[in-house]
Order: C-alpha cells, then sequence, then structure tokens
C-alpha cells in the first residue's frame, strides 16, 4: 500500500543536517529527563474538597451529578434512568449486569453497528477517572466503558464516576497511567462553538446530556454526599 | 552621583524640552550630570527595519563613547531596550572580542530615566509640582521591554498638584512601531485611532508617556484633530515646580 | 501549483502586500467589530485563567523547553513515533512538500475507492491547498468543524487559526446556511443555526467512510495522535469512518505521553480561555473493532526542515496553534486575518509564511509588526516573535538591498543616508540645520507641520508634525556650557 520514497529519507537528512549542532542522541533520555518541570504536580486539596470541586465542575458545564456509595450505586443507576424518561440503552460490553436496570431495553454493544445504535437513546458507561481542577472526565476506552462509538452518538450519557478515581490535577492523572493508554477521550464539558459571533452554543456532536453518578468509595463525608443530594439533583430536563 | 545623559537622536532633533527638563530634574536631585557632544544615536531604527550591519556603526560608536561613564540616563525605554535586546546580537554577529568586552561592561551602567532615579537615586519624591489632570501611557518597550513595573507609578504618585486619571487598555501598542508609521500608516492610523479614543475618554489634559515616539505619534494626532488634549514627557512633569513649572505650561 | 486556488486571498504567492490588503478591511467597521468583538471574549476568559492559574509562567517555561526539546532532537523522535506508530497498526508517509503531500493524500483514498471524505478542521490542509486538489481528483470534501462549514459553503476564507469564521456574523451565516442547506424559514440565531448544521452533518458522519485530519499533537513515544476540540465534529469523524488520514507538520511531534500534562494546560487556556476544551481525543494506530481499521499518516515537511536549522528562527516551529498571539496582537484587532494573504494569519503568520515561502513571497508580512511584544507576553511556549520579525527583516533587506530597483527606494536611501549622518556629530548637526531649513517650507504658522512629501506623507495623512525647533538640545546644552551654567 504504501510507496516507499525518498522523500523519507530526504526529510530525515535535512532534519538531522539541521539539528547536528543541538542533537544529542546519545543522550536524548537524559536530556529529556532534565527539562525544567517547575509547574504544579500535586494537587492540594483533601479528598472531600477535591471531589467537591469535581462535582462543581461538572455542574459548571451542566452536567446531571448525583452522588452515591457503592452499596446504593445500582439503585442510584435505577433512579437515574428512569428519570431520563429513555427506554433503549446501549450498554458497555463489560459493564456490570447489576447496572442494567431491569425494565428498559439494553444493548449490549457486541460489536453493534452505527445503525443499530442509533437507535438507542442513551449509553451507561464506566470511566478511568476525573481531573476535578477542570471537571474533566476521562475514559480509557476499557470493556466496562466501551468503545469510542458507543459514548459518542447516544444523546444521553451516564458515566459511572469513582471517587477514588478522581485526581485534582492534569499531572496527577498522568502520573496515575502505568502506561500510556492505546485509546483515550477526555470530556471537559458539553460539545460546544463560539463560531457563530462568540455566541456558545452547546451540543453540536456528541451526547448533549451527561449525567454523572459519583460512587463515594472512599468513606469520604456525609459532607459531599449532601451537598451532592442523593436523590436527583434538579436541574436538566430531557 | 555623576550620570552622563543620552538624549537620543530624535529628543535632541524635535523634543529639545524633554532634554532640558531631564537636565533639570537630575540637576536639582544632586547628579552630576555630563553630555557628550558627540553623540548621535543607538541605532534602533535601523536595526527595527533590518539593516543590522548599519546599527552595528551606531552601537559601536555608543559603547566606545561611554566606555568610561559612571551612569548613561537615557530619557527613552525603546532606545534602552534597544541596547538590551538587541545590542548583545550584533555584538555577538558583527563584534569582535574587545566590543564585546567594552559592551559587558558597559551594560549595567544603562539606565532609562525613571529606573534611574527610582533604582539608582532612591527617590520617589521628585519634588514635582503639576496642578493639571494626566493621564499616563505605557509605552511596549518600557512596558514589555525593560520591564519598568511600577516605577514610573510611584514617581506620579508623589508628583503634588497632579490629578491622575487611568487610562483602558493601557497596555495597548498605540501605534507607532517607529518605521511602521510610515511603512504601515494606514494600519498604524487605525491603532491610533483606537488608542486616541480611549485616551480621550480621559478627559485629560495632558497624555504622558515616557518615550517621546508614541507621544509625537498621539500629539501629532490630537493637532491634527484639535482634540484639546496635549502630550508631554514625564521627565517635563517631574521637573515641574511651583517656581519653574514645565515649558510646556508657559 | 497549477493556477487554482483554493484560497485566492490567502495564497502567499497572490496576495497584495499587507500595506495594500489592510486598505479595504480598514474601511470595513462591522468586519473590524466583528474581530474586536471575538478576540476581546477569548482574552476576558484568559487573562481570568491566567490569572487563577498559580503556574502559569512555570508552565510557559515547561512548555517551551519541551517543543525546544523536541525540535532540537526532531529526527530522532520522528523516527521513534515512525516506528511506534507502524507497530500499532498505522502506515506513515513522508512528504517533502505540498504536492507530494496531496498526491499521497489522493492516491490513499484511490485505493479506497474514496468519492467523499469528511474533513476535521486542519490548517495544514488549507496550507497545502487540499481542498480543490481532492475536487480535480474527483473526491467531495466536506469540511465538518462549524466554522469551517460557514467558511466552505460561503466561499469565504479562514481568517483565524481558532475561530475562522469570526469575521464572518449571524445573518451573514443565515445567508449562508439557508441558501446551500437549502432551508427556507431559518432564523438567525445561533442556536438554530447550529441545530441545522449538526442536522446537516449528522448523515455524513454515518455513512461517509473516509476521513481526514490534522493533529494537534503527535506523541513520539506512543506512537499516536491527539486531537483537541469542542465542537465533537472531530471524535465523529476519527471514530466513525473505515479509513483515517491523518496530515501533520513534523514539528508536531512531543517526546512522551506525560507532555500533554503541560500542552493540554496551556493551548486550552491560550486558545479558548478554558481549563480544558471539551473533547480531547488520543489514539494509537489501529483498535481492532474501535474505530478507523486503516489509518495513514502523512508526515508533511513543506520548509519545515529548512526553518529548523536556523538558530532564531527555529523557535518558530515550537507553535501549537493557540491563536493567542493573534488574540493579543493590537495591529491583527484591527485587520483581521485576511490582510495577512496567508491561510496562517497574524503575528505567527507574520514570521512562519514568508519562512514557509523561502523569503521569496510574504515579504511585506515581517513588517506588519510594532514590535508591540504583546505577542510574546502570551505566547505560551515563548516564541520571541519580535526577535523573530527583526530577524526576517535583516534577511529582505539583505536579500534586497543590492538590487537597483531599491538603492533609489526612498526608504532605503534615507536610511543609508541616516547611517552617515550617525557616524559623525557634524554631519549629524548639519542634517538637524539643513533638515530644519528645509522643513520650514512645510511649517505652518502655527509651528506645525500638516503635510509632507514622499515617505513623510505617510506620517502627515492622519497626524501633524510639530515643526523643528530652532535649537536641538545639544545647542543648548554647549551654550549652557559656554555661559557657565
Amino acid at each position: 500500500m504504501k510507496v516507499p520514497s525518498d522523500s523519507r529519507a530526504r526529510i530525515l537528512q535535512q532534519v538531522h543536517a539541521a539539528t547536528q549542532k543541538t542533537e544529542n542522541p546519545g543522550d536524548l533520555a537524559s536530556t529529556y529527563s532534565s527539562l525544567p518541570r517547575t509547574y504544579v504536580r500535586a494537587g492540594r486539596l483533601s479528598a472531600t474538597e477535591r471531589i467537591a470541586l469535581m462535582i462543581e465542575r461538572l455542574r459548571e458545564y451542566d452536567a446531571d451529578v448525583v452522588v452515591t456509595i457503592p452499596d446504593k450505586l445500582d439503585a442510584a443507576i435505577a433512579t437515574q434512568l428512569k428519570a431520563s424518561g429513555r427506554h433503549v440503552f446501549i450498554a458497555a460490553e463489560g459493564l456490570p449486569a447489576s447496572w442494567m436496570t431491569d425494565g428498559f431495553e439494553w444493548k449490549i454493544d457486541r460489536n453493534l453497528s452505527a445503525a443499530e445504535i442509533e437507535t438507542c437513546e442513551g449509553v451507561v458507561t464506566g470511566s478511568f477517572g476525573g481531573i476535578a481542577d477542570s471537571g474533566t472526565i476521562v475514559l480509557h476506552h476499557s470493556a466496562r466503558e466501551g468503545r469510542r462509538i458507543v459514548s459518542l452518538l447516544p444523546d444521553w450519557h451516564l458515566c459511572i464516576l469513582y471517587a477514588s478515581r478522581v485526581v485534582e490535577t492534569l499531572p496527577e492523572y498522568f502520573a496515575r497511567c502505568d502506561q500510556p493508554p492505546v485509546l483515550a477521550t477526555y470530556i471537559s464539558g458539553p460539545s460546544a462553538t463560539a463560531d457563530i459571533e462568540m455566541t456558545r452554543i452547546k451540543g453540536v456532536h456528541g451526547p448533549r446530556f451527561l449525567n454523572v453518578i459519583v460512587v463515594d468509595d472512599l468513606g469520604a463525608e456525609l459532607n459531599i454526599r449532601q451537598q451532592g443530594k442523593e436523590e436527583i439533583s434538579q436541574g436538566k430536563s430531557t | 552621583m555623576r550620570a552622563s545623559l543620552f538624549i537620543t537622536c530624535y529628543n535632541d532633533t524635535l523634543f529639545p524640552e524633554t532634554g532640558r527638563a531631564v537636565v533639570r530634574l537630575l540637576e536639582r536631585l544632586g547628579v552630576e550630570l555630563d553630555f557628550h557632544p558627540k553623540q548621535t544615536c543607538c541605532g534602533q531604527m535601523h536595526a527595527n527595519t533590518g539593516f543590522r550591519g548599519e546599527a552595528f556603526c551606531q552601537a559601536k560608536r555608543f559603547v566606545r563613547m561611554y566606555q568610561d561613564v559612571e551612569a548613561v540616563v537615557i530619557p527613552s525605554s525603546s532606545c534602552v531596550a534597544m541596547i538590551r535586546d538587541q545590542y548583545p546580537g550584533l555584538f555577538e554577529e558583527l563584534g569582535n572580542e574587545e566590543l564585546r568586552r567594552q559592551f559587558a561592561s558597559l551594560l549595567p551602567r544603562v539606565y532609562e530615566l525613571s529606573e534611574f532615579v527610582v533604582d539608582q537615586l532612591g527617590v520617589d519624591d521628585v519634588g514635582a509640582y503639576f496642578p493639571h489632570r494626566v493621564t499616563y501611557h505605557a509605552s511596549c518597550h518600557g512596558l514589555r521591554g525593560i520591564h519598568l513595573g511600577d516605577r514610573p507609578a510611584r514617581l506620579m504618585n508623589k508628583v503634588r498638584g497632579m490629578e491622575q486619571v487611568s487610562l483602558a487598555n493601557l497596555d495597548r501598542c498605540c501605534g507607532f512601531g517607529g518605521t511602521f508609521s510610515v511603512k504601515n500608516g494606514e494600519v498604524s492610523s487605525a491603532m491610533l485611532a483606537v488608542k486616541l479614543q480611549d485616551v480621550m475618554a480621559t478627559r485629560a489634559e495632558f497624555c504622558t508617556a515616557l518615550d517621546n515616539s508614541c507621544l509625537m505619534h498621539l500629539g501629532g494626532a490630537m493637532h491634527r484633530q484639535y482634540a484639546g488634549m496635549k502630550t508631554i514627557h514625564l521627565a517635563e512633569i517631574l521637573a515641574s515646580t511651583e517656581a519653574e513649572p514645565a515649558e510646556a505650561l508657559l | 501549483m497549477n493556477g487554482t486556488s483554493y484560497h485566492p486571498v490567502l495564497d502567499p504567492t497572490l496576495a497584495p502586500p499587507f500595506p495594500k490588503a489592510v486598505l479595504p478591511v480598514l474601511r470595513n467597521p462591522q468586519l473590524r467589530k466583528n474581530v474586536a468583538h471575538a478576540i476581546d471574549v477569548i482574552q476576558a476568559k484568559r487573562s481570568r485563567l491566567v490569572a487563577e492559574k498559580v503556574d502559569w509562567q512555570e508552565l510557559r517555561s515547561a512548555g517551551a523547553a519541551i517543543r525546544e526539546h523536541s525540535l532540537a532532537h526532531l529526527g530522532a523522535y520522528l523516527e521513534q513515533f515512525e516506528v511506534r506508530c507502524t507497530a500499532a497498526g498505522g502506515t506513515v508517509h513522508w512528504a517533502a512538500d505540498a504536492d507530494e503531500a496531496r498526491r499521497i493524500i489522493v492516491e490513499i483514498l484511490r485505493q479506497e475507492n474514496a468519492s467523499e471524505v469528511i474533513k476535521i478542521k486542519t490548517m495544514t490542509s488549507a496550507e497545502i491547498q487540499l481542498n480543490p486538489f481532492l475536487e480535480a481528483a474527483g473526491i467531495k470534501a466536506y469540511e465538518t468543524d462549524l466554522a469551517e462549514i460557514i467558511l466552505q459553503l460561503g466561499h469565504e476564507e479562514p481568517s483565524h487559526i481558532v475561530v475562522p469564521a469570526l469575521h464572518v456574523n449571524r445573518s451573514q451565516v443565515r445567508e449562508i446556511f439557508a441558501q446551500s442547506m437549502g432551508i427556507e424559514d431559518l432564523s438567525d440565531d445561533p442556536k438554530a443555526l447550529t441545530a441545522a448544521a449538526r442536522n446537516y452533518l449528522r448523515q455524513k458522519f454515518l455513512t461517509v467512510p473516509t476521513a481526514i485530519s490534522g493533529a494537534n499533537f503527535l506523541v513520539a513515544e506512543t506512537g499516536s495522535v491527539a486531537i483537541v476540540e469542542s465542537e465533537g465534529n472531530g471524535r465523529m469523524c476519527l471514530t466513525l469512518p473505515n479509513t483515517m488520514i491523518t496530515l501533520a507538520g513534523i514539528e508536531k511531534v512531543i517526546p512522551r505521553f506525560q507532555d500533554l500534562e503541560v500542552m493540554l494546560q496551556v493551548l486550552a487556556r491560550s486558545a479558548t480561555g478554558e481549563r480544558m476544551n471539551p473533547y480531547t481525543s488520543l489514539w494509537s494506530g489501529v483498535t481492532p473493532g474501535d474505530g478507523p481499521q486503516r489509518f495513514h499518516v502523512v508526515l508533511l515537511d513543506n520548509g519545515r526542515s529548512e526553518i529548523l536549522a536556523k538558530n532564531t528562527e527555529r523557535q518558530t516551529l515550537r507553535c501549537i496553534r493557540c491563536a493567542a498571539c493573534m488574540n493579543s496582537c493590537p495591529v491583527y484587532r484591527q485587520t483581521g486575518g485576511h490582510a495577512y494573504g496567508s491561510v496562517y494569519p497574524g503575528p505567527i503568520g507574520a514570521i512562519l509564511t514568508p519562512q514557509l515561502m523561502q523569503m521569496n513571497h510574504a515579504q511585506s508580512l515581517p513588517y506588519a509588526s510594532s514590535l508591540c511584544g504583546a505577542c510574546y507576553e502570551v505566547c505560551p511556549v515563548k516564541i520571541n516573535i519580535p526577535e523573530v520579525l527583526l530577524e526576517l527583516r535583516s534577511q529582505l533587506v539583505n536579500q534586497e538591498r543590492g538590487k537597483a530597483a531599491k538603492f533609489f527606494d526612498p526608504m532605503y536611501l534615507g536610511l543609508r543616508a541616516a547611517n552617515l549622518i550617525f557616524s559623525r556629530a557634524w554631519l549629524f548637526h548639519s542634517a538637524q540645520y539643513l533638515g530644519r531649513v528645509g522643513l520650514k517650507l512645510f511649517t505652518g504658522k502655527d509651528g506645525w507641520i500638516h503635510r509632507l512629501p514622499s515617505v513623510g506623507g505617510e506620517w502627515t495623512q492622519t497626524r501633524d508634525l510639530r515643526g523643528l525647533p530652532k535649537q536641538p538640545f545639544h545647542g543648548w546644552w554647549a551654550a549652557r556650557q559656554k555661559e557657565g551654567r
């Protein structure tokens, strides 16, 4: 398929010639590791504050957020699904069975076609974690998080986020990655555009409704849960 | 304290009153001032237009001229920025060992006027009296080039009788930019128009700055438009006292 | 190029010089207002976020260091990227110039029997003028970024690298959409317009099997591509089709995945004034069952390796295309992007464009600046744009000064004369005297000059000049010395 060209050789030759005075080929790794990194690498907030910040940021961009504890997760999911007014959901292939509340139509994503996924009104996934500073939800598209298409096409996305997986700063997320993900999607807001007169319009492509259940598996305080409101958080009508 | 005044080519030719004010001010503050009679230009105009070889001729001349002085004071932040930002490259590229040495030794002894007064003389209150409404424009070279910071403000805050009005979009370029003002005259004028809106909105009697380059650009438009405001170099405000008001007021 | 230009206005080989190109813009209050408004919105958001970011300057330092390091070892990192990307299932192509890049892309599309492609916004594809080339090859390219759709359907040109349609207002967009999408009762409310675009694109995303993207970053360590976006059209294009072609300048490569912790923090804040943009996607090669199963990367040189070789100019390649420089630029604020005659406008465009043209075109751009330094102050990777501008000016002068045509150019003559004059005090003083006498002709009774000829006329079209004082400062000092103070 690929036509071998001497452009590759030429370009690399030119690049190496251009950098011969500054290149340190024998020592690339150590040159790299001595790059200055004096920016903030770790957060300062307590767990409670961190989770509270994550929730605040999520709500700032109109995500619907509720907090629950591990024992009540299945029930919380059921509540969210019922409140959505939707009936046909797609589940990531590795989604725990108990998360697929009875009474709804579940399509399990075993390589479903785009057309089939288009018939689903919502999707439920797990997540790799969250970054509180920017309210970012991180998906590494594991079995529990699903292929990229399942959290992209449906209009309503319920994402399960464990408190223990939330870090405060972006560098801390990177530090938590034992190895770089092969696939990743970072969600920090609803799809938005400001291309027309700088007027921010939300919901261009991708799910227009994001619901997050924060599962407090840290034994963190009642405080958060009360703030977070265990019942459905008031707010977004579907 | 002894210092040598580098008046700059354009101040010498177009704004001698600024030079006179600098002399009055510094002598009042006890500085023994000298003026090298053969001085001409720092080379900024040539350097900024791309005539580096020519700029270097002037840079060489400057460095040789001020080799042995205690301090050089310059009432123009763009010229000081030229010396700090561009002279190193010029001497590196076009100079020799000796010239580089001479330049390196002179560099720490070159000061913009407000730097000299605040840092070297250690003075904020220069005994000035200027009972007028004034707004201050932060010239780009002073602001971002040589980082004058709060020095101008500290000096202005101690001027008796002066009412200061802050300028909106204070840090936005006035559009002079040296030869930019003629090579891109229309854009320069558009930037000037926008800047003038902010300046006029202050309803000040005077717009001041530490660079006559910006001021001749602003002042030139004010004059053309019968705008009812004037420009004045900050040195002239600082030199002004009850006994000897600024020349601009006479 | 064979004469067909997609962006004739933005083709540096055809565009008028900057001082000329600005004239219609400066007389267009609507356009100036649109530009200023867009800039003010982004700037306000950016300022707020920068103020709250306690380690902003440290991030800039790290950003500059990472990008400079990447460039200093670009060969090694490009080779590493190729190895890792290939191992992950991608195919890496190398294009020496725009022409080769276009041919490679068309060849790939032909092998796929593609008659259509959907595109994620990429300035690099505009740089190589890809779309008309595809058209000529019988392949229809659909832009999917809202601004790019507006431009494509409206036959308009981008004027900013992050918000390319900022010069188009809502009623103009309404006009464009109503006509080309065939919608009758379309309001000019941005919400309605966006909804129209969403519907228009949905089918395209679901049916067109080939996509073309750019890359915000190429990660050498993993052979990954990172796409930073707001709308979600990127996610659509990089997930749904069968084949993805990513076109990226060779300078886009960064060493490691971890380096994104710096780049993403500074990019979002600089580009759109957000802590993080809505969607960032990262993929490495091909993942069976998820996303495109055929993935190609086209690495583009097109003049970059030459810029890389130059001491002062290399920093130009650090650019992460955030557009903070143009948002801060007082010149761009008045002129918008089109006047720069390049898909890369503003301060970065003023240094990148002429260099990509080997200094043979866009020669007016390095002078399209008052050297105020605002761009340098905001650049997240600390590109000293004024320094590069000055270097390019010097090169242009050296290129030109030998030519006969330039010898009698008033500016060249004047600067040569001025240098001579500054070399001797007596010459300087004589010139001052002659100048004052000469200008007397133009000096009015009020002591001011209202009109000057030639180059001076550029000054006096909007400004007066005070007549030269009788006694220069040095004369006053000399007299005072004589009097013994």
